[in-house]
């Protein structure tokens, strides 16, 4: 199924603005982080811990709206969903 | 009116536009690029989506909250220079009180929600404007 990234700002520089995934169905949100961070490498050190754990001030949207952390793993995604993360957001 | 733009934000004609019978009062918000230390331009992104549901949640709060009558924000983003207009937002209510106070509750909230960023350009360097806090539950 496809997955569609969205990173935002320092996340962006990092990632990409607009990421395709094409992971095997029923795969979790945490499956899609596990692919962010192999993608992201040493610079992903500003969205991902050394324990490869998500960062505390990161924010992750699935379709729009907040992903709790406790979700992660049990959280299956759709073919079609859009993932966000970025940083505190600074508007305004 | 609730929006994102890539324009120069007429202040201006959206005070005019926003005008009622009813009101006595209209406060304005203008956040402007600053000149902090060096900055000489800044580039602003936004998660467009969801920056304006989030502004149609703050306006819409404000409304049930404070007695006022209407509620535009613009945001821009792109490419903004020192003294540019980043953002205005315009409270229209039958007296002023009601209207400051919405104004500061619009601003504080869109700080705290709305997915936007700024990075700032120095004549030899850049860097992230940090956001407020924002972590997840």
């Amino acid at each position: 199924m496809k997955i569609r990234v969205k990173a935002f700002a320092r996340f962006r520089e990092i990632l990409g603005s607009d990421l395709a995934l094409d992971l095997s169905d029923g795969a979790t949100m945490a499956a899609v982080l596990t692919t962010l961070r192999d993608r992201a490498g040493d610079e992903g050190d500003a969205i991902f811990d050394e324990t490869g754990t998500l960062r505390t001030h990161v924010i992750l949207m699935r379709n729009g709206r907040r992903v709790n952390r406790k979700e992660l793993d049990t959280l299956v995604l759709a073919d079609g969903d859009e993932v966000a993360l970025f940083p505190p957001v600074a508007g305004g | 009116m609730i929006g994102i733009t890539r324009d120069v934000i007429d202040a201006g004609s959206m005070i005019e536009a926003a005008k009622k019978p009813g009101m006595g009062a209209l406060v304005t918000f203008c956040g402007v690029v600053r000149d902090d230390g060096g900055v000489e331009r800044m580039e602003l992104e936004v998660y467009e989506e969801v920056a304006i549901r989030e502004l149609e949640a703050i306006r819409d709060e404000a409304m049930q909250k404070y007695a006022i009558e209407s509620v535009d924000i613009v945001h821009r983003v792109g490419s903004l220079s020192v003294g540019e207009t980043i953002l205005l937002i315009i409270v229209g209510a039958g007296h002023r009180k009601e209207a400051f106070a919405a104004c500061e509750h619009i601003i504080d909230r869109l700080k705290q929600t709305v997915p936007i960023w700024k990075k700032e350009f120095y004549r030899d360097g850049e860097r992230w404007v940090p956001g407020e806090a924002g972590g997840q539950e």
